[in-house]
């Protein structure tokens, strides 16, 4: 029994360290009217950052702009995903070529792929326009730059979830289809009533992860968008980002992370109840 | 034999004795020297003339004036200096001297960060006496000077002459009317009158202050009442009916996927753009068969005026060497350096070295004269906020149409960040 919190420590050390402390010092930070410099004092606010939130609309506009991502890019690559998975665990030629590909964007970086995204979808000289011939200002409108962000979104996170539900597919046991096919079931039947329930934890480890994934947007808003234009395509971690380290107010920035960890934990949380098998114990 | 090594052995104990009595003495002679960190964002490339003219010139020259000061300089770029100047106070990690945006220096003066020079040095007041009154007063905060100007400029009217004539037009819009009058013909050839990358002070007050409006009262404590006067919303007004014309892209109103300024312009998409005097050497590079042309901010009831740009130098509060410290700011005050630095670009904040400026680099003329009525932007550790509430509150009128009551509402919420 020992032996084992010796051999857990490290890694919780760890964790409190860089993951625990944090959490618990943005808290802490979240409370006042945070003055960085050290040795100086900050004001004591309580809840005060909490209550400007909830009457902060470019906060609300933020969060349904999170929201709106997070719907749009969890269910896409997951569908898309689980297909490309489907059809690349089949034998066809070139599979390998094929799966490298896929997850080619999943390893490219963040900052790149955002600014080319920016130039594909400018409304004068971009390629999306000049390809379909429409004259969309794309980046104009918060629909339409939201729209952008999150093809960006996909695009780039098709390849892990595919990867992830490949590993799954391939440990289906071949006696089960097997034995589908004699009872005569088709290729849609099959992978109903036999792929998809075997890989059932693992779509529910992607849902998950894609979610909070999705909360956590930041980087393609930052450098497509910047959150505007005027606030309309502001994310929580944009806004945060720029309460904090633009208007050095990190009260109300931590405040706002603060919240957004609230939202991920509650949705996870539920997420977990929602996949857990019937029957399965309460964990 | 036994004599023999007993000699060796003893000239070897003499021989490391001295050498450490040597090492010894070195170290002694180094402790007396001071080193001092300047951050600067100059440029990152050190190909660059700024940090070639810093590196080889500027900084060998008064490491031999002041042969116990060393100075170690450190390139940053623009964006992420603010971040790791951030950083660096919370970490109390900041350097001896920073070359710091005008606009930086209350917000981080509030901060406890930057020491008072006004206080700190007893020559103070002599140097800024020699700097421009409108650069000099970006360093105030709460009563005292937290700094000196180190470089100045501004931004002024850039056209394309072609664009202009395919429509007709012989000579740049310099008045409010002039611009009304040309946008309907610009447009009617598809090309935008006027374009800008956003609606922050920087790109809007130029048309405040021309207009005869404002942002703030003179002591920059209120907004009600300037923002809002009928002067502002008029002034506001013109680039609201540009916009609704067709003669300002949406560029302006934060659209990331138009055209960017320098491109538009080069390619005749924009007839014209405000910038400022470091565009010259970018369309050098980008478009050289390009022609830049300047001319003044277009006047309106208030004259021409535009908006005070460029960096102030600043010593922290966590500085050990403050005397090495205030040597090296007054040193890169200097004509020397203030005239070194104009060759890379660096237009001089000291107005006795600006009048060679035109010597050095002829396009500097129109920046010279428009820098003569030229207003910094509101002096507030809130200025972010600030800018923030005026760009939204203009990109908001520019789409609805409502000036007034965007800047109404504008105006209050500044009210609030100006006390």
């Amino acid at each position: 029994m020992l032996w084992a919190y010796a051999f857990a420590a490290p890694g919780f050390v760890l964790f409190a360290l860089v993951i625990l402390y944090p959490v618990a010092r943005a808290f802490q930070i979240s409370l006042y009217n945070w003055s960085i410099v050290p040795g100086s004092a900050s004001t004591w606010l309580g809840l005060h950052n909490y209550g400007r939130a909830l009457h902060d609309p470019i906060f609300w506009r933020s969060l349904v702009n999170t929201g709106f991502y997070m719907a749009v890019t969890t269910p896409a690559q997951i569908v898309l995903g689980l297909g490309a998975a489907v059809l690349l665990d089949a034998r066809i030629p070139a599979r390998g070529l094929f799966r490298a590909l896929f997850y080619l964007p999943v390893v490219t970086s963040w900052v790149v792929v955002s600014l080319l995204f920016r130039y594909l979808f400018m409304t004068d000289g971009g390629l999306v326009n000049w390809l379909t011939g429409q004259h969309v200002d794309w980046l104009g409108g918060r629909w339409t730059a939201l729209a952008t962000i999150s093809i960006l979104g996909v695009w780039k996170g098709i390849g892990w979830s595919m990867v992830i539900f490949l590993a799954a597919l391939q440990g289906v046991p071949v006696e089960l289809k097997e034995a589908a096919i004699v009872d005569g079931a088709g290729p849609w039947a099959r992978f109903r009533a036999v792929s998809l329930p075997a890989i059932r934890p693992v779509v529910a480890f992607v849902t998950i992860m894609l979610v909070i994934g999705g909360f956590n947007v930041f980087t393609s808003v930052f450098l497509i968008t910047g959150g505007g234009p005027l606030d309309e395509t502001q994310v929580l971690l944009t806004y945060m980002y720029r309460q904090a380290f633009t208007f050095l107010d990190f009260g109300y920035g931590a405040s706002l992370s603060f919240i957004l960890t609230l939202i991920v934990f509650v949705l996870s949380l539920a997420q977990l109840r929602l996949f857990r098998r019937p029957g399965e114990g309460t964990a | 034999m036994r004599f023999g090594r007993l000699i060796l052995a003893l000239a070897l104990v003499v021989a490391v004795a001295a050498t450490a009595a040597a090492a010894g003495a070195r170290v002694h002679a180094t402790r007396s020297v001071t080193t001092i960190t300047f951050w600067h964002a100059y440029a990152t490339n050190a190909a660059s003339p700024e940090l070639q003219r810093l590196t080889k010139i500027v900084i060998p020259r008064f490491e031999k004036l002041n042969p116990s000061i060393k100075v170690v300089q450190v390139p940053f770029d623009y964006n992420s200096l603010q971040q790791k100047l951030t950083t660096s106070v919370a970490g109390g990690t900041l350097p001896d001297v920073i070359r710091s945006d005008i606009a930086w220096v209350p917000q981080y003066a509030k901060l406890g960060a930057f020491a008072q020079l006004d206080k700190a040095m007893p020559d103070f007041k002599s140097l800024a006496g020699k700097t421009y009154p409108g650069s000099l007063a970006t360093n105030f905060y709460k009563g005292h000077y937290y700094g000196l100007p180190l470089d100045t400029n501004t931004r002024v009217e850039m056209y394309n002459t072609a664009a202009l004539a395919s429509a007709g037009i012989t000579s740049p819009p310099r008045t409010f009317a002039d611009l009304r009058a040309d946008a309907p013909k610009l447009k009617a050839k598809g090309i935008y009158l006027f374009a800008d990358s956003g609606t922050g002070g920087w790109n809007v007050l130029p048309w405040i202050w021309s207009g005869g409006g404002s942002l703030t009262n003179s002591t920059y404590t209120k907004a009600t009442g300037y923002l809002n006067s009928p002067k502002t919303v008029a002034a506001v007004q013109l680039l609201v009916d540009l916009y609704k014309a067709g003669a300002i892209p949406s560029l302006m109103t934060g659209d990331q996927g138009a055209v960017g300024t320098e491109d538009g312009l080069a390619t005749a998409k924009y007839a014209t753009i405000l910038d400022g005097p470091w565009m010259f050497p970018i369309f050098r590079s980008a478009y050289p068969n390009f022609h830049l042309q300047t001319a003044l901010v277009p006047a309106g009831p208030g004259g021409s005026v535009s908006v005070v740009g460029g960096e102030d130098i600043v010593m922290t509060q966590s500085s050990k060497h403050k005397q090495a410290a205030e040597q090296f700011i007054r040193f890169m005050l200097s004509p020397w350096a203030q005239t070194q630095m104009a060759h890379a670009g660096q237009m001089p904040v000291r107005t006795d070295v600006s009048k060679q400026l035109t010597k050095i680099n002829s396009y500097y003329a129109i920046f010279e004269k428009q820098l003569q009525t030229a207003r910094p932007r509101t002096p507030s550790p809130n200025w972010p906020q600030i800018d923030t509430i005026l760009g939204n509150a203009v990109a908001t009128a520019m789409k609805s149409g409502n000036t007034k009551a965007a800047l109404d509402s504008a105006a209050q919420q500044i009210d609030g960040l100006l006390r």
